[in-house]
């Protein structure tokens, strides 16, 4: 078992997407290349069985290769393994090989590509604020049409499919779930979408889709209970934690080659303790991140949930590498806020996966309740007031001026 | 009131079952023999000997006194990861880093160099005593990372005719000193090679006195003094001036990997009292548990209790494959484990700490003890070095 990343002598995996990685960035484009060199590699085959055409690659694999991808391209990794790992996943997991294996197989090949459309103009983290709404088409042929938008959407610009999440337009006498996932064709009227620009992972296609009323057929709307949801939605937790902890790794490498490299008083950098200690802390942290990563991945492939787990690797690996990239970006000095250099790239790539699937202090909530404290309780904010303490206190004198109330 | 310890009093069963692995069973063990005493020998800064006689012969299951000692030498013929899980189990039972830190020096500091440097004459002398409890082995915790502080102790060959070395120089911080029959000592030559010696207490010119540091008092620390304290060739542990790439690495490992053990199970327990403390308190007419600051602390408090279970047992685990120790992976995870360690101590105070005036001082203990482990097998000024020299390819 290995549980440090791919050394530095052994032949990079996806060198042509790692060598295009800064021009990809600055266009904010995936370029044809990058996906051709994917299909070759069969990157996009790994997480499925043979029956759903994929190859069946056990858990340390996958792990080598999500990892080796994100080192190359931060935003290639994000939209292919959001595509191939998170959208197909659910769609094996909550559809059924029978009905779906038409949406799959193309997904794994690489012809087409799939967005996960959860999170709304509203709230992201506060699925009650959803609106978006499935209901039956009242056409002659049946099937359900979908109305709503979903905001914030890896690969929504681009995708060929949507697994999107809305709630069902339940007619009398339907005690299903009030949710379902519908696998929405976005080749069709009916869909919009549009771009939004982003901070980090500028290469991945980011943004909206409107729908109005596109169609749905029947069999790919599958009415799912929330709660259920949760446990599909972990994969996407151990994609962005994954993508963090290869973020990390290479802001760490750049800050290693810096530092043998850059000059100062005399010697390199690498002799100075202050930057010793930087490189120390990260290189435990990242190997800690990584050890509970691989578990977390074993885990997951091996049918379990592993909820808990992965919430707490997707916290501490996420913020880990926000930390991680800004000690590079120290360590490179001007070189690393300067636009097109690879650690200004990972410095915005890492922010973006704190927010990414669940932001930080949601997932916390979670693990809370994890650890049996219960749920989330929400109150307005006013227990503060009565306890006396929104008042300024009266002079040291005392005395009977009107008690004021803090502005 | 006295916390309770639910897994370790309500089920018995899954501790002493066949079933149960080195962890659950030293955890039941140390549970019920140590942790009633705790915080009296805290306390008192005393060592019981009965109760160590009684971790080391307690049958079945765990050879707490040798665990890595070779099953045909009368010990436990563990592996390195299950000698992990039951230092681990000592800690989290007892509730006592102390007691762990003089076991975990005893059953694998003092032990493993002999087990690996020594001639089958040393093995055979020292080895089956040290794993039956009889002889308690001991060495200075300044010696366990290298050379990295000048070597306090001197060796001269002794006169011709007497053959063998004197030993001159003082040794504080040694762990186990009061109670041991012997001491692995590093000792420097005049021209700079260092050399490790078994010393063994009767040795003429040796003398120990007791004292040791702020923290960790249930541990039984002294000093050593030798003046021009003789040892014979056949003291010699390894080969002579061969203790840096002999006994020193290994030391070094056996420190960060071994001594930061028990702060797993300590770990855990913290992280349980802060959620029971948690659940029991209010603030402002709400229960503390929908507090958003508790909530969070309470969550990255599991999280690092996790990741620093992972990240030790896997360097342990390593040791294993019987291929090279994994210096800079053990430097890493003892930099990791040791700041954990002050984290969780702080962040479980927080809600369990001095202003409870409850339970059984693990809280307060911790405290103390946490920095005695972030201060020792160097602290962080060698650690870093040791895991940076590997990233740059100085040193
Ligand atoms: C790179 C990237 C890719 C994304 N891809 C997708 C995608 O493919 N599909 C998709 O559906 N969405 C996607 N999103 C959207 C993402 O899921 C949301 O941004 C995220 O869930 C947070 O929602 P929000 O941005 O509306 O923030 P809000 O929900 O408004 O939260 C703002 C802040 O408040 C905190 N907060 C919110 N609720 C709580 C709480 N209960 N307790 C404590 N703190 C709380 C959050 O932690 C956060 O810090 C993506 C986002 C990013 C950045």
């Amino acid at each position: 078992m290995n549980d440090r990343p791919r050394s530095e002598e052994s032949t990079p995996a996806f060198p042509g997407i790692a060598s295009r990685a800064a021009a990809t960035d600055a266009e904010g484009r995936i370029p044809a290349a990058n996906w051709d060199e994917l299909i070759d590699s069969g990157y996009l085959r790994l997480f499925h069985p043979a029956e759903a055409g994929g190859s069946g690659a056990d858990a340390d694999a996958q792990f080598d290769a999500m990892e080796a991808l994100a080192r190359a391209c931060s935003g290639t990794y994000w939209s292919a393994t959001v595509s191939a790992l998170l959208c197909g996943s659910l769609i094996a997991t909550y559809g059924s090989l029978r009905d779906h294996e038409q949406l799959l197989r193309p997904l794994l090949s690489g012809e087409r590509t799939a967005c996960f459309g959860i999170v709304e103009p509203t709230a992201g983290s506060d699925a009650s604020t959803y609106r978006t709404t499935v209901r039956p088409s009242g056409r002659p042929g049946g099937g359900y049409v979908i109305r709503g938008e979903k905001s914030r959407i890896t690969n929504a610009p681009t995708a060929d499919l949507s697994v999107t999440l809305a709630r069902r337009d339940k007619g009398p006498g339907d005690n299903g779930p009030d949710w379902c996932l519908a696998f929405v064709n976005l080749r069709q009227p009916g869909v919009q979408r549009y771009e939004t620009p982003h901070m980090g992972l500028r290469a991945m296609p980011w943004g909206g889709l409107v729908l109005s009323d596109a169609y749905v057929p029947e069999a790919d709307v599958v009415p799912v209970p929330f709660q259920a949801l949760s446990d599909g939605m972990t994969w996407g937790w151990l994609l962005v934690s994954i993508a963090a902890i290869a973020t990390a790794e290479a802001a760490l490498t750049a800050s290693v080659r810096h530092a043998q490299a850059r000059v100062s008083f005399g010697r390199a950098l690498a002799h100075m303790e202050g930057v010793q200690a930087q490189l120390a802390d990260s290189r435990a942290q990242l190997d800690a991140a990584r050890v509970l990563a691989r578990r977390a991945l074993r885990e997951r492939a091996s049918g379990s949930p592993a909820r808990q787990l992965i919430g707490m690797l997707k916290v501490y690996a996420t913020e880990l590498a926000v930390e991680i990239t800004q000690r590079a970006v120290q360590i490179h000095g001007a070189f690393g806020v300067t636009q097109g250099h690879e650690v200004e790239r990972h410095y915005r790539d890492a922010q973006m996966n704190v927010i990414g699937a669940f932001a930080s202090n949601r997932l916390r909530e979670q693990l809370a309740e994890g650890l049996g404290l219960g749920p989330a309780v929400y109150q307005p904010f006013d227990w503060l007031a009565p306890t006396g303490l929104r008042h300024h206190p009266v002079s040291l004198d005392g005395g009977t001026r009107a008690v004021q109330a803090v502005a | 009131m006295v916390l309770a310890q639910p897994e370790l009093r309500t089920d018995p069963e899954a501790a002493t079952g066949l079933g149960a692995g080195p962890l659950e069973r030293s955890r039941e063990l140390a549970g019920r023999l140590a942790w009633p005493t705790t915080a009296e020998r805290d306390r008192d800064r005393s060592w019981d000997p009965a109760l160590f006689a009684e971790l080391a012969r307690a049958e079945p299951g765990p050879s707490l006194a040798g665990p890595l000692v070779p099953a045909s030498l009368g010990g436990g013929g563990s592996t390195a990861a299950e000698g992990l899980a039951l230092l681990e189990g000592l800690a989290e039972g007892s509730r006592d880093p102390g007691l762990a830190l003089a076991v975990a020096v005893h059953a694998v500091l003092a032990t493993v160099p002999l087990r690996a440097h020594g001639t089958p004459r040393q093995r055979e002398r020292y080895l089956p005593r040290m794993a039956s409890g009889e002889w308690f082995g001991a060495l200075s915790l300044r010696q366990t990372h290298g050379g990295a502080v000048a070597p306090a102790v001197t060796a001269r060959p002794a006169p011709a005719g007497q053959g063998g070395w004197l030993l001159t120089g003082r040794l504080d911080l040694v762990a186990g000193a009061p109670v041991a029959h012997h001491f692995l000592v590093v000792a420097a030559h005049q021209g700079g090679g260092r050399t490790t010696f078994l010393v063994d207490r009767a040795t003429p010119g040796l003398l120990v006195t007791e004292g040791g540091p702020a923290a960790m008092h249930t541990c039984p620390w002294g000093h050593l003094l030798l003046d021009g304290a003789h040892v014979d060739d056949g003291s010699v542990l390894g080969t002579v001036e061969g203790a840096a790439a002999e006994v020193e690495p290994l030391l070094a490992v056996l420190d960060w990997v071994y001594c930061s053990a028990p702060w797993l199970g300590v770990m855990r327990a913290l992280a349980r009292d802060a959620l029971e403390a948690a659940r029991g308190r209010e603030l402002f007419g709400r229960p503390l548990t929908h507090d958003q600051a508790t909530r969070f602390a309470l969550a990255d408090l599991a999280t690092q209790v996790e990741l620093a279970e992972g990240l030790l047992r896997r360097t342990a685990s390593r040791l294993d494959d019987g291929g090279a120790l994994p210096l800079q992976d053990a430097a890493a995870a003892r930099l990791f484990v040791a700041d954990a360690a002050d984290r969780v101590t702080r962040a479980a105070a927080g809600l369990t700490g001095p202003l409870a005036g409850t339970g059984d001082g693990l809280a307060e203990r911790a405290h103390r003890d946490a920095l005695f482990l972030s201060r020792t097998g160097g602290g962080a000024q060698v650690l870093r070095p040791v895991v940076a020299a590997s990233m740059l390819g100085l040193g």
